[in-house]
């Protein structure tokens, strides 16, 4: 705890109170001790530490972690730590964090001396990033979790998705043509008269006129003779004549106006038939994937990934620093006290960012903001209850993809 | 900082058995060869702000490989049949039934028999027909030769019934949930091998398989269970989610949704949704990106846990669902949470319900692009531009945290 500078100790103004509430540490001010109660007045202000953020560091301290004021300045990026660069210890104490000596900043007495202080604390340390902790916290306070955008409109009023729908489906019966054509049947015309009369002249184009047909050259060149069938032939015939469909009965074939309509039905009876319907393959979007084409489920989980996932750091260098979310303190794992130097202190164990209960959750601008201060350490976030803290830390994620088999 | 990866926890007593992952055909990398699933196009129809599937075949495909959907009367598969007892008889697992829910089934039979307009008189025979009881190898017979109804009169006296129906079942029923729909009438054909019929044409009457009805009552003795045809054909539909359906049909091209008989495509479903739900692209993206993972997300959890999916790994009856997951919409600037707004205390019981449940509390932001305008959102292509960022948000205890690497 604390600092040397300048020949002497010096304790930083939350380090002094938690030693005063613990009853190591006497402070004197001109010559009188101060209580517990001046203690918190004039070590706790905005320019230090807020009240809250001491109460995280007691706790933390309390159960043995070690605590630092937080410097992004000295922090060695990973890189650096990887290579395992030694301190270089003059830098470290030139960039020393606000030496606030054991001079308070009282409030309330001794007015005149303030502006004074607070001018040699802002000479001494320009590079500190907190500027004013304790004022965001009105802010905070101030907003509350807005009503659900949505309008709550509730879900089971159900759309009148049919009314949008306008049934195109008129009626097409009109002039439909059936799609019978009767043709005459020359076979049977033996005993009938020998001739076909001439077609109607308005179905013919003009200028041309037929007469009548004699049926009997074309008879005779007919093989009229009896098919000679057994009676399993006669059997399997009457099975397939009753098996045979006749296309004029599906409702559909009728409803068809012509034959490029017709084509049409096929078409989308054999698409659907062969697994690739038209109504999702000949438009604009189609699927990403055939189903009939087999594929492996590596491969087809790759085809379908079209939505990229990022990590927590794209883009995070481009975000200004925010007011609100700062990181305020380094924290130490506690069993490594023993290994612990102030002049090398090791990787550390979290960054501390501190909120108040009634403030908003850290959006994902936030935490991509502090993960590029932070580096490759965690944040945790201590959240502030009137005296009760919780932590709770927003890692980056990446879902391990999982193909079985 | 990255969050541990911690590995799923199986379930303790697995009964079923995986099949796919995905209702697609697969090849094996080994092999090469194709294990060929079915080769035409599912059917759903949107009725409602819901997709249901009705064909039975479907509803299995579609839930065996993927786990999509929910039964309408289940808690996950639609098991609702005709009976809930089965029985062995003759070395077959035939469903049992008492005489009068028998009874009251061939009067249901009835009544759709003459709805589609059947003289009366036809209609009795065609009961009378029914009651007779079945030979055993006429059972087996036909569980030989799959579902095909027979073609041959002589052989197999019931066939009459197929030629005669001119009903399809899914229209019939689909006529009382949606009274603007006009009922496609064809008719039904043994083999369709040369017709051009749909393929969902199962009779409602007499429905498929077989059924032992129970003579038990008020007689001292007993009669033994007779075997009959199956009265009338009942199934439980499959529930699709929007999220789920959509997949279906978008990446996979297996599904078609049709919605009062007109097939939708993929940008008019698309429409479609996006009405039906404002922040569909946001819960779509979501769902698209952990099915792309390869694990299967369902959703409906709100009640439950309340978070809009679960994770699971593999399916829900192989391993306890590993992560919760709340979808979060934010723009190019990484702000704004439109959809759930999180107030520490409601993240605070949010993270401890999740703790309770053995999960972990994924948050999932579907970041918007800025050049995103309206127009792209109304075509599922703007998909391809946004992009996913999971966060893991956990609960760091300090008192426990002395020593030991990670939290809970």
């Amino acid at each position: 705890m604390g600092f040397s500078a300048n020949g002497k100790q010096y304790l930083l103004p939350e380090e002094a109170l938690y030693l005063m509430e613990c009853g190591n540490v006497q402070v004197f001010y001109q010559d009188l001790p101060l209580s517990i109660q001046d203690g918190f007045e004039c070590f706790l202000s905005s320019s230090s530490v807020s009240l809250q953020q001491y109460q995280v560091f007691g706790h933390l301290k309390r159960l043995g972690y070690v605590v630092h004021r937080f410097d992004a300045s000295s922090q060695p990026s990973s890189y650096a730590r990887q290579l395992n660069l030694p301190q270089s210890r003059g830098a470290r104490s030139l960039k020393r964090k606000r030496s606030d000596s054991l001079v308070p900043t009282c409030s309330h007495s001794e007015a005149h001396k303030v502006p004074d202080v607070k001018r040699r604390q802002a000479e001494e340390d320009p590079t500190l990033p907190e500027s004013r902790p304790t004022s965001s916290q009105d802010t905070l306070g101030a907003q509350s979790p807005s009503a659900d955008s949505n309008g709550g409109r509730p879900w089971w009023i159900t759309d009148a998705v049919a009314s949008h729908q306008s049934h195109e489906h008129a009626c097409r019966r009109s002039l439909c043509w059936d799609g019978v054509i009767v043709f005459p049947d020359v076979a049977s015309l033996r005993g009938h008269s020998s001739c076909l009369a001439s077609p109607d002249p308005s179905l013919l184009p003009g200028g041309l006129t037929v007469g009548e047909c004699d049926v009997k050259p074309w008879t005779r060149r007919i093989n009229q003779r009896e098919v000679k069938m057994s009676a399993k032939d006669r059997e399997r015939e009457r099975r397939e004549h009753r098996r045979k469909w006749d296309v004029n009965r599906d409702e559909k074939v009728r409803q068809c106006r012509n034959w490029a309509e017709y084509h049409q039905l096929l078409a989308s009876r054999q698409g659907r038939r062969s697994g690739r319907p038209e109504h999702l393959w000949q438009r604009e979007v189609t699927p990403l994937h055939d189903h009939t084409q087999p594929i492996s489920t590596g491969e087809l989980l790759d085809k379908i990934s079209v939505i990229k996932s990022t990590h927590v750091l794209e883009g995070a260098s481009r975000l200004k620093a925010s007011e609100e979310w700062r990181i305020c303190f380094t924290v130490y794992q506690p069993d490594t006290v023993a290994t612990f130097k102030k002049s090398n202190p090791g990787k550390p164990f979290a960054h501390m960012c501190i909120c108040s209960f009634t403030g908003p959750v850290p959006d994902l601008a936030a935490i991509k903001q502090l993960s590029f201060q932070s580096g490759d350490v965690q944040i945790v976030f201590a959240v502030v209850d009137a005296g009760d803290i919780s932590f709770y830390t927003f890692k980056d994620f990446q879902l391990p993809t999982d193909v079985y088999p | 900082m990255q969050a541990d990866f911690r590995p799923p926890r199986r379930r303790c007593r697995v009964d079923e058995e995986y099949v796919a992952p995905l209702p697609v055909s697969r090849s094996s990398p080994e092999r090469r060869r194709a294990i060929r699933s079915t080769t035409s196009c599912f059917r759903a129809d949107l009725i409602n702000r819901h997709v249901l599937v009705t064909e039975p075949k479907h509803i299995s495909d579609i839930y065996n490989q993927g786990y999509f959907g929910k039964g309408i009367l289940s808690r996950a598969r639609p098991e609702r049949g005709i009976s809930d007892q089965w029985k062995q008889y003759e070395g077959f697992l035939v469903p049992v039934i008492t005489q009068a829910r028998y009874e009251e089934l061939l009067g249901w039979a009835e009544s759709a028999l003459l709805a589609q307009g059947l003289a009366q008189v036809a209609v009795n025979q065609m009961l009378l027909r029914l009651r007779q009881p079945v030979q055993v190898d006429e059972l087996r017979w036909e569980v030989e030769n799959g579902d095909k109804p027979q073609l041959d009169a002589q052989a197999h006296p019931h066939a009459n019934f197929s030629p005669h129906l001119e009903s399809k079942p899914s229209q019939s029923l689909l006529r009382e949930l949606s009274p603007g729909s006009s009922p496609d009438l064809s008719p039904d054909q043994g083999s369709d091998s040369g017709s051009d019929s749909e393929p969902d044409d199962a009779p409602v009457v007499p429905g498929p398989g077989f059924v032992l009805v129970s003579f038990d009552g008020d007689h001292v003795a007993t009669e033994t269970p007779q075997l009959r045809r199956n009265p009338l054909r009942m199934t439980e539909y499959l529930q699709l989610g929007l999220e789920e359906a959509f997949f279906l049909v978008y990446s996979l091209g297996c599904l078609s949704v049709h919605l009062q008989q007109d097939p939708l495509s993929i940008t008019e479903l698309w429409r479609q949704c996006m009405a039906l739900r404002p922040d569909f692209v946001s819960s779509y993206a979501a769902y698209h990106h952990f099915r792309s993972r390869g694990w299967v997300p369902k959703g409906g959890s709100g009640a439950k846990y309340g978070v809009d999916m679960l994770l699971y790994r593999k399916g829900p009856p192989f391993y306890h669902a590993s992560y919760s997951v709340v979808v979060e919409k934010v723009d190019e600037r990484f702000e704004g949470s439109t959809l759930r707004p999180f107030s520490w205390r409601s993240l605070a019981a949010l993270s401890r319900i999740t703790a309770n449940v053995s999960k972990e509390l994924l948050l999932c932001y579907v970041i918007h692009p800025a050049d995103l305008s309206e127009a792209e959102l109304d075509s599922p292509a703007c998909l391809s531009k946004l992009k996913v960022q999971d966060v893991m948000v956990s609960r760091w205890v300090s008192s426990k945290e002395r020593a030991e690497q990670e939290d809970i």
